[in-house]
């Protein structure tokens, strides 16, 4: 993996030019940090405010001091805030981590070709550029248990001994075939991310290796998975705060149900503050996210300010 | 590791056939719907091929509800949005770029703050920005969606391109220096020509990244502005669905990222891990 060099400064800058050499890069700098002060900081001390409100916009009545009430209710009254957590979590711990196995998997084989392997690569990511809106609508018309290919194909493949389901309207199975879809999405990433790191991997390590007697699962498990991990950490860790976010393909899929298995954070969250309009909750219910997401991006910039400094790879 | 037997290239070729059909299948299927009358989409077993490849439906789609210009307006409206944050976070993400990269302005704090704001949930911010834009009456305006897609996507151009200035070999600015031009010279004359591969390869992440945004263009849009994520749904939700018709919006949403997937490739795993490996 060819990481970044670290930042480097034009060292005859401060000599020659002069008392106005600081001032450029700062004033360069400004426009970029004003609008991002702006839309953090600003929406952030107002949600903030939010949080100990309690304020209904469709009932008109202005909004009530009430305390940490709203935080009280996020942590111990809410089963649905919890059920969409425990959603949230699935997702993650077993969908993202399948999409890592299949992704390294599929990486390997893909290395094993040659010229072809840019074209197909190519194609197995049009999945990850596309909305996942219209992803959702394209599962949305294959898991349609009437009329939809899947089902239909379950069907003649095994002769009929595995019925076809409906997919999203099954409480039992909704929330795998949510899942189905993300997974159907993002191997492909996965599948770019530990290829590149294969590609950097020396060959003469790995003959090194083969002449030491190394071969098959043990060649992988000792030399060449250890080499992957620092690729697959920041693979997973993006795929972790994006899976995190989830929303489109729930919106598109299911809307949720039914009844809410099929909920995430960023759906429920959703409801509460433009379905029901109760801005404190909401708020309230933003500001747990952001504890939790902060946790997740400090990891993935401290372990990418690692690799910039050279101590992993 | 290169072994090269017959029976393992076999089954290579296998492993891989069935991954791409997994994963282009369901693409090609709204292709082929897109196609399709609605008898051909209501029939058991589902029907494959449709009959006829007439583009019926994409001009039917073109002009869908609700105000009879759908498609059409959702293509414009996506179009103006994606351009136009494009354009700002360029403008205003190059320099700051340039600044980090070159003067560690702010030293690595404020480069990782930068990047740590692209990490917020986005619907944690869009309760606040839904009630600055309605204070400010900017709902339902291709404003609204270029400043909220400018915020997610500032923080990955600016990133991005500082990753691509640093690969440029400092030397040549030193000279342009010396020579006697100022810095902002430096990196408009000199860093900025030379940068041009990244500075595209970056403007494409974002405009790609704003095409296909969701959320906030369903909760910032009413009427006047629908972009193509919001008509795809809104359809699919309606009382008689026309699968045809949306499909052919479907189609034509994924066109740019198609062709981009396909242009893009050697920088795809740098812009998709906002530059954590280079590839």
């Amino acid at each position: 993996m060819k990481t970044g060099v670290g930042p480097r400064v034009v060292p005859a800058r401060r000599g020659e030019g002069g008392r106005r050499a600081p001032l450029t890069p700062i004033a360069m700098l400004l426009p970029a940090v004003a609008v991002l002060v702006a839309i953090t900081a600003f929406p952030l001390l107002y949600e903030l405010r939010l949080t100990v409100v309690s304020w209904a916009l469709t009932t008109g009545f202005p909004p009530q001091f009430v305390g940490l009430q709203n935080f009280m209710r996020v942590f111990f009254q809410d089963p649905r805030f919890w059920n969409a957590v425990a959603n949230t979590g699935l997702l993650v711990g077993v969908g993202v981590g399948l999409q890592a196995v299949l992704g390294t998997a599929l990486a390997l084989e893909l290395h094993r070709l040659g010229r072809t392997r840019t074209t197909v690569l190519s194609l197995m990511l049009i999945p990850v550029m596309i909305a996942p809106v219209i992803a959702g609508f394209q599962f949305r018309m294959i898991y349609n248990d009437q009329f939809g290919p899947l089902n239909y194909l379950l069907d003649i493949l095994t002769r009929g001994a595995v019925r076809g389901a409906a997919w999203l309207a099954d409480p039992r199975i909704a929330l795998w075939a949510v899942m189905a879809t993300d997974v159907w999405q993002w191997t492909p990433f996965m599948t770019l991310v530990v290829l590149a790191g294969l590609q950097t991997i020396p060959v003469e390590l790995l003959e090194a290796a083969e002449v030491d007697g190394a071969a098959g699962p043990q060649m992988f498990w000792r030399v060449t998975l250890p080499l992957l991990t620092p690729v697959i950490v920041i693979g997973l860790l993006v795929r972790v705060m994006d899976t995190f976010k989830l929303f489109d393909i729930v919106y598109q899929l299911t809307g949720g149900g039914p009844g809410n298995v099929t909920e995430t954070i960023a759906y429920y969250t959703y409801l509460q503050g433009f379905k029901f309009f109760s801005l404190g909750y909401t708020s309230a219910m933003a500001f747990v996210q952001l504890a939790l997401i902060t946790v997740v991006a400090q990891i993935f910039l401290r372990y990418q300010r690692r690799v910039r400094a050279g101590m992993v790879t | 590791m290169r072994k090269r037997s017959p029976g393992r290239r076999l089954l290579t070729a296998l492993i891989l056939g069935a991954a791409l059909a997994f994963f282009l299948f369901p693409v090609a299927w709204m292709v082929l719907t897109s196609f399709k009358t609605n008898a051909e989409y209501f029939s058991y077993p589902p029907v494959f091929i449709p009959k006829s490849f007439a583009l019926t439906n994409y001009q039917n789609a073109m002009r869908l509800p609700p105000d009879g210009r759908g498609g059409l307006q959702g293509v414009r409206d996506s179009l103006i949005i994606s351009v136009g944050s494009m354009a700002i976070c360029v403008l205003v993400g190059a320099p700051a770029a340039y600044a980090l990269a070159r003067f560690r302005t702010g030293g690595e704090n404020l480069s990782f703050w930068v990047l740590s704001t692209r990490m917020f949930p986005p619907v944690a911010s869009a309760l606040p920005l839904f009630l600055v834009f309605r204070f400010l009456h900017l709902l339902d305006t291709h404003l609204a969606l270029i400043v909220a897609n400018t915020i997610f996507n500032l923080p990955f151009v600016i990133w991005l391109l500082k990753g691509f200035f640093e690969d440029l070999p400092v030397e040549l600015e030193e000279a342009a220096v010396i020579d006697g031009t100022t810095i902002f010279g430096a990196f408009r004359r000199v860093a900025l020509p030379l940068v041009a591969p990244g500075l595209v390869v970056t403007a494409l992440f974002s405009f790609i990244f704003t095409w296909n945004e969701f959320m906030f263009a369903l909760l910032f849009t009413r009427r006047e502005v629908r972009t193509l994520t919001i008509i795809v749904p809104s359809l699919v939700g309606g009382h008689e669905i026309l699968w045809g018709e949306i499909a052919a919006v479907g189609v034509v949403a994924i066109i740019p990222n198609v062709t981009l997937a396909l242009l893009l490739q050697r920088f795809l795993v740098r812009g998709l891990t906002l530059g954590a490996v280079k590839g």
